[in-house]
């Protein structure tokens, strides 16, 4: 074993030890400070403005830090931390960064005492079971218990820290709606909702609360000719996903021709082909064509002759999801099992109305009263596009947010309610044990507080004083049974209070606080496992041995 | 390019010149650069060992804790230096485990060469006690051994947890240790007449995929395939499947560059283009014909593997079809469904293709896969579908569960184990200690220096584990020159020596008495080289 530390001669730089830890903890603490004040319906948002001078305006953890630049690895994973967690809950991603910068920060304390970073991460992750265990025991509530207006209250909750907070009571309704118009059953019967199939479309110009939901699907698309009609009830719907264009041929067929009359028949054909096809459509009584690639304006005269009204250019995600909802087949080709282009009746599908509206600038085609199934379209109206660009983003995590409490159908108070109860109960804990864990408990413990002090610095009401109200209630309900039900107790930041937060409908996903827990400490323990940071110098042709030795590095 | 001697002080730009040509020197260069490159990486020894985190020049950050992967990651620039990477490649080859001890090892060789050295002992001298040392030390290590049924799995078990519990995803042993037991039980073939059973890492395929957490990770007897289907309105389920593998194209053939089909005709325009639609549905009749409806098709480069007409008739007939199987997954496919490739579309007929109970399309946020499961014709494959929170949390998930695979491995290899935590390295120590006051000569330092080298695992994980390394190894000797104490080794757990058979610990003997085989040889290398050369390109 040397004692000797000869210099490791690496292309690049490597720093080792505890600054490297120390490093790594300022860095994630530097990404939490960035989102720290936009936590909680106090917060504020921030305004991004990229290198071509788009400015974004926003208040959602994930979204601001996708569009910084990070260079430093370690802030890298809580960026890709709230990456995981918009993904897989969609909302939370800045209590998500927040936790894991404190959990870090508490962590890195420890060491500094002379605590293994291995001791630290083994009473985490005990700590993160024990908490994840308390929340799914004591601190959830069904949705069956409390009905429709929980759902509402979950929506109300993800939006009160938004733009669209002060109409959340308006928006919260509209968002509950879509979702569940577009539920669907899957094979094992589960009712899910892929929220995905609720088409948001953006549109400034008047003020948020004129934002309209849409029982039906709103297209981005207009007619393709003036001519045709803009209103067609008891609409019969045909989705195809290949152009009605003057047909091509492929390449390495050659047309090759020495009389000018054959030049006419062929370019005639090249039309009939196309021509054809349509008839075929027209002919079982189709009156709506939505085509994913372009109609020929020659084709377009068969349009108007048959009254039917012809969409060039949707977007295909659209045109699957109109599919779904009107019962058409999306048909990527005509031909059937005999080698012949065919259309049949079957592949036809049906709504109540289709019509072309004018909504701000935009032309918009509406599918209405789709006959399979239902589907949900939301039109956000808005002042600017920035704000409307960040209504979509709230709209979004609401969403989300309420598609986690159908699936799972437990919710848990907000408000900080939960983070102290689980502190006071993970304190509790931490005693009980006689091993080193027991202060990494502790400080996980500790480390959950962020939020409600935050939640309260951010109102710019006095935290500490709050913090320490909140926990004396939780430590009673956990202490005394007959004071059981202040465990819903969390902060009410309008008036710098305590409160019932059940009673007072502040309400979140059980889910996304068990894996924004779940997901934070993994991230702080993969960080704090590292003690060694070698960075590599960009690819330049190689340093080669006999450099190094005339550099004098290998002296 | 002609080689220029190092000596050779007349040629070179005396400028830039500097003295190496004593051996001496060169020699100290040498294990100086080696010592470092076992240094970067001792921290990371061991169940308390710490990671390091990388950052590649394009980027890319890989954090990690395996011994081979740091040193392959870390560009070093010293020949010697790079001789160590190798070893620890060597040792990832053979044993897959150990990577970071075979240095560790090697490193502290080196550095009681160096005090050998100055006491003004030949370097041959060195080399050749070394090497008597490591055939006596690899005997004490398999007097150590047990040997082990392969059917029993709880000791397999043990050896798989050992390996893992260094990693990152140590908290997860207890789900991740039956998952590579388990692999490679299905996979392995017992060697007729002989002991233990024959291993093909190739049949255990990892597959990593980002979103969830690590206790997601999943063993699937079966196929994955990492990504989506290729039809439209397709089925997303089928059971009772009955699966034909392709390689061929099904979509129009392309001219060559200077052929061309020449229309002079209309009526020749529409025979083109119902020509294109009578070949694909052919080709699309024959697979219904067959009963086929899943279909996998090798990815092909040069045509379209599929043209959106024949999605359009496979979903017709609701035969699900997969494009885009790479060319070096044919094999594994093959063997995991028990199918053979179809070539040309006269072989596709039903005899050549394979049942599969269940294959369904998996929907996740972060995108869709394959699952086929249930596939009765299928050969011993598994599949194993790592899951983490992020892309470097799934990629060291996904190196640990190899290095676990492998210690698996090691022990259906060579059915033996020995206990772990640094006891094979103490009992050898202490067996060449009381060796060494017996050997005459320079074998008596060298044979000492060795035992002493050893004794830098116990050292090493008392280290990692904040323990005082001087009064773990003391107490570690003690227990092994009493005679009666072999399995005993540094409990990192509860902080002190115990038995690391009744905690459990065990390792396989492959990969200790590889890593001791390894890096004796290594060190014996290095200490024979006195010259460098520099050839000028």
């Amino acid at each position: 074993m040397s004692t000797l530390a000869a210099p490791l001669s690496v292309a690049g730089t490597r720093h080792s030890g505890a600054p490297v830890r120390t490093q790594n903890v300022m860095a994630a603490a530097a990404i939490a400070n960035i989102v720290k004040s936009s936590l909680g319906p106090v917060g504020l948002d921030k305004m991004l403005v990229d290198d071509i001078g788009d400015v974004t305006v926003t208040n959602d953890g994930a979204t601001i830090l996708k569009m910084l630049e990070v260079e430093h690895p370690a802030a890298k994973v809580l960026v890709e931390l709230a990456q995981l967690q918009d993904e897989e809950v969609g909302d939370g991603t800045t209590s998500v960064v927040i936790i894991a910068a404190e959990l870090l920060k508490n962590a890195d304390e420890l060491v500094k005492n002379k605590i293994h970073p291995t001791s630290i991460i083994s009473g985490y992750r005990l700590a993160c079971k024990e908490a994840v265990k308390y929340i799914q025991d004591n601190l959830t509530v069904t949705v069956e218990s409390l009905g429709r207006p929980s759902i509402i209250n979950a929506a109300k909750t993800t939006m009160s820290s938004k733009l669209i907070g002060a109409d959340a009571d308006f928006f919260s309704e509209m968002v509950v709606d879509a979702a569940q118009a577009i539920k669907v059953t899957d094979s094992k019967g589960n009712g899910v909702y892929p929220i995905k199939a609720v088409n948001i479309l953006k549109a400034h110009g008047r003020s948020a609360r004129e934002s309209v939901l849409i029982k039906g699907y709103a297209l981005n698309c207009t007619v393709a000719s003036q001519a045709m009609p803009k209103k067609i009830t008891n609409a019969k719907i045909a989705c195809l996903d290949f152009s009605l264009q003057k047909t091509k041929m492929k390449l390495g067929v050659q047309v090759l021709v020495s009389d000018p009359e054959k030049l006419e028949a062929i370019r005639a054909r090249e039309l009939d082909i196309t021509k054809e096809r349509l008839q075929k459509i027209l002919a079982t009584g189709v009156n709506v064509i939505l085509c994913s690639g372009g109609i020929d304006d020659l084709c377009l005269k068969y349009f108007v002759e048959a009254g039917a009204m012809g969409v060039r250019r949707c977007k295909k995600a659209d045109l699957k999801r109109i599919a779904k909802a009107t019962g058409a087949t999306f048909l990527t080709s005509l031909t059937n099992m005999d080698g012949e282009e065919v259309f049949e009746a079957s592949m036809i599908g049906e709504a109540a109305e289709v019509v072309q509206e004018q909504i701000c600038d935009d032309q918009l085609i509406l599918i209405k009263g789709p006959s399979a199934r239902t589907a949900a379209s939301i039109i956000l109206r808005g002042p600017t596009d920035a704000y409307c660009d960040e209504m979509e983003r709230s709209a979004h995590d609401a969403l989300c947010a309420v598609r986690r409490v159908l699936e799972s159908g437990r919710l848990t108070p907000g408000g900080g309610a939960v983070e102290a109860a689980l502190s006071i109960y993970l304190d509790n804990f931490a005693t009980t044990l006689s091993s080193r864990e027991q202060l990494a408990i502790a400080a996980f413990a500790q480390s959950l507080l962020v939020i409600p002090k935050t939640l309260a610095v951010n109102a710019a009401r006095d935290a500490t004083d709050l913090v320490a109200k909140l926990r004396a209630y939780h430590n009673s309900s956990q202490t005394k049974v007959e004071h059981a039900n202040l465990k819903w107790v969390g902060l009410d930041l309008n008036e710098g209070v305590l409160r019932d937060n059940l009673a007072a409908g502040v309400l979140e996903p059980a889910i996304s606080k068990i894996k924004s827990l779940k997901f934070a400490t993994e991230a702080a323990i993969t960080i704090l496992r590292i003690d060694d940071m070698i960075k590599l110098d960009p690819e330049q042709k190689g340093k080669s041995y006999e450099d190094a030795c005339n550099a004098g590095e290998l002296d | 390019m002609s080689p220029k001697a190092g000596g050779d002080a007349g040629k070179v730009n005396s400028a830039i010149y500097k003295d190496k040509s004593k051996p001496a020197d060169i020699r100290l260069s040498n294990i100086n650069a080696a010592k470092a490159v076992s240094d970067a990486i001792r921290t990371s020894l061991g169940p308390r060992g710490m990671d390091k985190m990388i950052q590649a020049a394009n980027g890319e950050v890989t954090i990690t804790n395996d011994g081979a992967t740091i040193l392959k990651q870390m560009s070093v620039l010293h020949p010697a230096a790079k001789m160590l990477v190798e070893l620890s490649r060597a040792q990832d080859i053979e044993a897959g485990d150990g990577t970071t001890s075979v240095v560790v090892i090697a490193g502290a060789l080196l550095d009681a060469a160096e005090k050998l050295l100055q006491k003004g002992i030949h370097p041959t001298v060195i080399s050749d006690g070394f090497q008597k040392a490591l055939q006596m030390a690899l005997q004490v290590v398999e007097g150590l051994s047990t040997s082990v049924d392969l059917s029993n799995e709880d000791a397999l078990l043990k050896a798989a947890a050992t390996s893992l519990n260094s990693k990152v995803v140590s908290q997860h042993s207890t789900i991740l240790a039956p998952i590579a037991v388990q692999a490679i039980r299905a996979v392995m073939e017992p060697i007729q007449g002989g002991v233990g059973a024959r291993v093909d890492l190739r049949d255990v395929k990892v597959i990593e995929r980002i979103g969830g957490t690590v206790e997601d990770t999943e063993l699937i007897q079966g196929l994955v395939i990492p990504h989506r289907a290729s039809n439209v309105n397709g089925p997303h389920r089928i059971e009772k499947a009955k699966v034909g593998l392709i390689q061929f194209c099904i979509s129009p053939p392309k001219t060559d560059m200077d052929h061309n089909v020449i229309v002079s005709d209309y009526a020749a325009m529409d025979r083109v283009l119902k020509e294109e639609r009578q070949y694909i549905l052919n080709i699309v009749k024959q697979i219904k014909k067959a009963g086929c409806n899943l279909l996998l098709v090798q990815k092909s480069i040069l045509r379209d593997a599929l043209s959106d007409l024949a999605i359009h008739f496979l979903d017709k007939i609701k035969t699900m079809v997969i494009k885009d199987i790479e060319r070096e997954d044919i094999e594994f496919v093959c063997k995991t469904l028990g199918c053979r490739p179809i070539a040309s579309l006269d072989h596709f007929t039903a005899e050549n293709l394979v049942n599969v109970d269940l294959v369904e399309e998996v929907n996740e946020p972060s995108g869709k896969y394959i699952k086929m499961t249930g596939c009765s014709g299928g050969g011993h494959t598994v599949s194993v579908l790592v899951r983490g929170t992020s892309g470097a949390v799934v990629a060291e998930a996904a190196r640990s569960l190899h290095d676990a695979l492998c210690a698996v491995r090691c022990v259906a290899r060579r059915p033996a184990l020995v206990p772990g935590g640094g006891a094979p390295e103490a009992a050898a120590a202490a067996e060449l200690g009381r060796a060494a006051i017996a050997a005459p000569g320079a074998d008596h330092y060298c044979l000492r220096a060795y035992a002493d080298a050893l004794e830098v695992i116990p050292s090493t994980l008392a280290e990692n584990a904040g323990l005082n390394p001087i009064e773990t190894v003391t107490e570690l000797r003690a227990a092994h020159a009493s005679g009666t104490q072999s399995g005993a080794g540094v409990n990192v757990r509860r902080g002190r020596v115990t038995d690391m058979r009744h905690e459990n610990v065990l390792q396989p003997l492959h990969v200790t008495a590889s890593a001791l085989a390894l890096a004796t040889e290594t060190v014996r290398a290095i200490l024979k080289i006195d010259d460098i050369v520099n050839t000028l390109n």
